[in-house]
């Protein structure tokens, strides 16, 4: 009885300041959706309205000119490679597609890519004894935190070099090498029991087959995660793709309406227009995805 | 006997090896990638800040030069101060505000966390041009939001104020825009780490009578511990790169406040072609982030 | 064991080798032939190369309408009408980020054959580096009289083929000054203002009919810096380079004195939060009275949004306004490729040299032609009444020595001021301050 009597008002007090944290938490959670409510509908606005100095919270007239400049002011061929000698070009599209499908094609080949090296590196890190493992490890550790700014001019002499510039390929590849996935899944192949692979290996499987049937299924969250995070990472990675990447076929949709702007004038509807498109599939991802990516990064990071 | 222990020792050696060679394997793809595009690089910057590096020239070999006019540059040094500045800054609020913010939702329906955790990740996923954009609007002088609901609505302000434009608030504008790109995933994590908390060891404090701030600071404190260790890990990483709201929004300035060492290094290096001098930058931030990833690394590995 | 680290090790030193070695050969191999090739195909005709197919490449930055692809296809389709075998490929660059791109590219060896702008660009940055070919062979004796000069290096040699030009002025929102009484300041035949006082009568009597903002000194970045140069150094009535644009000359009393001016004026406010390109924006939706960057490619792009009747003036002057101009055209980057040199030498001669043609490429910028084009000013009528501005063109010392860092240096002296007293004495020492930095610069 007295027990309960000196909860109650415990209770209350905590009953009304988790009440104030959630208006609180509610009015915060609006600046953050605002700035996407105001691409999206500023992308339907008439550029008098965009500019307008007394907010036009919601567009008096939709108009689609912004997504009709963004479609017919440039144009780049859907695709184009050259094999055996023969260049194949596809058929000619808006240029803006061109550049989702890069953007695409880039975040989707550097998300595998990753997972792929990371896992296995992962797993050796964490699970294989050998020569010179300190020393790689404190290096992964000590590259995880470094701006790619720093190695961004020796990176586009080297990329030249090899003639890769100008191509995804450029952007991709040093985004494979950094080493966040790597430490992610080493952490995360840590927590598997060694005894486990330890007992394939004595069944007799070889190194390859313990790796693909027993550890891969077991790291499987860690690598969801890190696929998300890497998918995310490229996608955003404006200032490697700001540098490497020049002509129309081979730019990426933040970098490819950059390129629409006049001087001295910024076009904002055409920027909105080009930022929802671009903004749609990486949120459908990442809704998709969203339970996995939740469930991989904790895991890790617990386990870490 | 003796050759008994022979035998031993070179099958030893044999699994040692054997070992070695498949670690390595494993590791092949990796190491291609991370020693040709990470580590190379990383040795051609050292390499190149001992040169007098730019267009159209070859280099010319000038030693320390570079690092000595570095330390002698007034701009580096409040460059440095501004970077630190917000990584000190941002890092541990990023942390409490994302875990206040777990805390609160984790306790709501399973829909509201789901929405709410989407919310707060949306700004990571929308591409940072456009969202610069807005934030440079919501920050203008003559007609922004907050100037509106500052001197309009809530009459606190008696004049705009030039968030942007002014050094006494700029860094923290540029500190808030990138608080808000970057409690996305810690919140996501922190809200998983809350689930995984034991529940039993919670109820049994409260039995025990303990208050709900001691049942968070001796119990789901402690067991939050390796989430938030990797959350300063990547709030870290995050802090330092923080290039594009500075290239987007003030250009370093005014008067150099928002002036961070990742701006100074692109500045030197593209606009002025001062290579050598850019990339004798980029190796003093490396050595201080190298020194900081140690630091951080063995009180994570001691905790 | 040590037989894998000795091998790891020696596959990691290939690995680095190759690559060194291939950035040497890249980088080497257009400096060693590029002489040498010169020398020999000097003489050579460009009918030679006529037929074998060249791709060449042409960068634009957004002048006029020249980043806009329907008008690009059709000049270049006129282009391949004559010459077949030369294909243009065309990329498009903008103001924000076209100099850290082309800067990449060069840095990568994969400059364009052409690229379009200005000589600040073409001639006292990549020309002085000795990136770019000499065009003098090209450019007809005493066609381009007005402007070659810009358009020449220190070393003689010629890195631009001029296309177009404009004068820059500041503009003012005529709806709003007449409403204030403020249109007995100004002549608005001739663009110009009365006399310096008469201005600040002007931006006083907008102040106190109730615009809080008449303009802005706007510098959180170079965009549009010219504005902010022509408004101090021509109320001031000093210089900003000297006649040799060897050295800076800016931080004089007199220029002090006129910012000093605008310091204490009221409606003129220093933002070190925007460039040119917010104060357009702002002056456009009405937010400030006037704008400080202005010319008729502003006009036109913003047509839409314009709800009032738009002035352009002069800069401020007690004598002749010198206006800054702005001149474009071609500069071809030496790749070492003979042939792509003369393919782009032949592709910018067709764009220049013949009337109808050439027309057609003014046209594309909104711009005005740099040599005689009879009756080209019928085109548009708003060219008409922008050339008033013309006659006051002033010195090209955009192609001063240290260009670059120059300009950073006059808008972080404008933030300095911006935060000082606003005393002439403060506003010298901060000129003073910048100046110095530029001159440094320029001396190399």
């Amino acid at each position: 009885m007295a027990k309960h009597n000196s909860l109650a008002p415990e209770q209350n007090r905590s009953r009304v300041y988790y009440t104030i944290c959630c208006v609180l938490i509610c009015l915060i959670a609006f600046t953050f959706l605002f700035p996407l409510y105001w691409i999206i509908t500023g992308s339907f606005k008439t550029k008098t309205e965009i500019l307008s100095t007394t907010p036009v919270w919601f567009p008096s007239e939709w108009v689609s000119i912004n997504y009709e400049n963004l479609m017919s002011k440039r144009s780049a061929p859907l695709f184009s490679f050259e094999a055996l000698g023969y260049r194949i070009t596809g058929p000619t599209v808006p240029a803006a597609i061109r550049w989702l499908l890069n953007t695409v094609v880039m975040s989707v080949s550097s998300m595998l890519l990753t997972c792929l090296t990371a896992a296995m590196a992962g797993y050796a890190l964490a699970k294989k004894r050998f020569y010179g493992k300190t020393i790689l490890f404190s290096l992964i550790v000590c590259a995880m935190a470094l701006p790619k700014q720093v190695i961004l001019i020796p990176l586009l002499r080297e990329m030249s070099a090899l003639g890769l510039y100008d191509t995804l390929w450029s952007v991709i590849i040093p985004i494979v090498g950094w080493p966040f996935g790597v430490f992610l899944l080493k952490q995360f192949s840590e927590g598997i029991p060694t005894e486990m692979v330890e007992a394939c290996r004595i069944d007799g499987a070889n190194e390859w087959r313990t790796f693909t049937d027993v550890m891969f299924p077991m790291i499987k969250p860690g690598v969801g995660a890190c696929a998300i995070f890497t998918f995310i990472n490229s996608w955003n990675d404006y200032f490697m793709q700001l540098i490497m990447l020049m002509s129309t076929e081979q730019l990426t949709i933040s970098l490819g309406i950059a390129t629409m702007q006049g001087e001295n004038s910024t076009d904002f509807g055409l920027l909105m227009a080009g930022s929802a498109l671009a903004s749609v599939p990486i949120i459908i991802v990442f809704l998709i995805f969203q339970k996995y990516f939740t469930k991989g990064i904790t895991m890790g990071a617990v386990k870490g | 006997m003796v050759k008994n222990q022979v035998s031993y020792n070179n099958r030893q050696r044999r699994l040692v090896m054997q070992e070695n060679i498949a670690a390595y394997l494993f590791l092949l793809p990796f190491l291609f990638f991370f020693v040709g595009f990470v580590l190379y690089p990383m040795f051609m910057c050292v390499y190149t800040s001992f040169f007098d590096a730019t267009m159209g020239r070859e280099d010319i070999f000038i030693g320390l030069d570079n690092y000595i006019t570095l330390f002698q540059d007034e701009v580096f040094w409040i460059a440095l101060k501004n970077t630190l500045l917000i990584v000190v800054v941002s890092v541990p609020i990023t942390c409490a505000f994302s875990m206040w913010v777990a805390s609160i939702i984790s306790k709501m329906s399973v829909a509201a966390t789901s929405a709410f955790r989407c919310i707060f990740y949306l700004p990571v996923v929308t591409g940072s041009v456009a969202v610069t954009m807005v934030w440079k609007w919501m920050f203008n002088n003559y007609y922004g939001i907050f100037n509106y609901l500052g001197k309009d609505v809530l009459g606190i302000l008696d004049k705009p104020i030039n968030w942007l434009g002014d050094e006494r608030y700029a860094l923290g504008c540029i500190i808030l825009i990138l608080l808000t790109t970057s409690v996305g995933q810690p919140i996501v994590l922190y809200v998983s780490a809350l689930d995984n908390v034991d529940k039993s060891l919670v109820e049994a404090a409260e039995v025990d009578g303990a208050t709900s701030m001691q049942a968070f600071w001796k119990i789901k404190w402690p067991q939050m511990m390796p989430t938030t260790l990797y959350i300063l890990v990547i709030t870290t990483i995050n802090s330092f790169q923080c290039f594009a709201l500075i290239q987007l929004l003030t250009s370093g300035g005014p008067n150099n406040s928002t002036m961070t060492i990742m701006y100074y290094i692109y500045y030197n290096a593209f606009k002025l072609y001062k290579y050598g001098y850019g990339n004798a930058m980029g190796v003093i931030l490396a050595i201080i982030i190298a020194i900081l990833s140690a630091i951080q690394f063995k009180a994570g590995q001691e905790k | 064991m040590k037989k894998i680290v000795a091998l790891l090790l020696a596959l990691a030193l290939v690995v680095s080798m190759a690559a060194c070695s291939a950035t040497e050969v890249e980088e080497t191999q257009p400096q060693t032939q590029a002489p040498a090739q010169t020398e020999a195909a000097a003489g050579t005709e460009a009918a030679e190369t006529a037929d074998a197919p060249v791709e060449i490449s042409l960068w634009t930055y957004p002048i006029g309408k020249w980043t806009d692809e329907a008008t690009i296809q059709s000049l270049l389709a006129d282009f391949n009408a004559v010459y077949p075998n030369i294909t243009v490929k065309v990329e498009y660059l903008d103001y924000t980020n076209g100099d850290d791109k082309v800067n990449t590219a060069i840095e990568g060896g994969q400059a364009p054959d052409i690229v379009m702008e200005g000589p600040e660009r073409l001639v006292a940055n990549w020309g002085a580096k000795g990136l770019m070919v000499d065009l003098s062979d090209i450019v007809p004796e005493g066609t381009y009289e007005s402007v070659i000069a810009s358009c020449t290096g220190t070393d003689g040699a010629v890195y631009e083929l001029p296309v177009c030009m404009i004068t820059h002025g500041m503009a003012i929102n005529r709806d709003v000054f007449e409403a204030a009484g403020a249109l007995q300041y100004l002549n608005e035949e001739t663009l110009t203002w009365n006399s310096v006082e008469d201005f600040f009568k002007a931006v006083q009597a907008v102040y106190d009919a109730g615009h809080e903002y008449v303009g802005a000194i706007y510098c959180g970045g170079q965009g549009g810096d010219q504005g902010t140069r022509a408004l101090i150094t021509n109320i001031g009535g000093g210089t900003y380079a000297n006649a040799e644009h060897t050295a800076y000359t800016y931080a004089s009393q007199e220029n002090a004195e006129g910012l000093a001016k605008l310091y204490a004026q009221d409606g003129i406010v220093f933002d070190t939060a925007i460039v040119a390109a917010d104060a357009i924006q702002n002056f456009v939706n009405g937010t400030f009275q006037m704008s400080f960057c202005w010319n008729i490619n502003d006009e036109l792009n913003n047509a839409d949004a314009l709800g009032f009747d738009v002035l352009p003036m002069a800069f401020p002057s007690d004598t002749t306004p010198s206006l800054q101009m702005g001149i474009w055209g071609f500069g071809v980057f030496d790749n070492g490729d003979e042939a792509k040199i003369e393919a782009a030498k032949t592709f910018i001669q067709f764009m220049s040299q013949d009337d109808a043609q050439y027309t057609k490429t003014v046209e594309a910028t909104n711009f005005t032609p740099v040599r005689d084009l009879p009756g080209f000013e019928t085109v548009n009528p708003l060219i008409t009444e922008y050339s008033a501005l013309d006659p006051m063109q002033g010195d090209y010392y955009q192609v001063t020595l240290g260009w670059t860092q120059a300009r950073t240096e006059w808008w972080n002296m404008l933030q300095r001021v911006n935060s000082s007293d606003g005393s002439a004495e403060a506003i010298l020492a901060e000129m003073q301050t910048a100046q110095d930095a530029s001159n440094a610069a320029a001396a190399g």
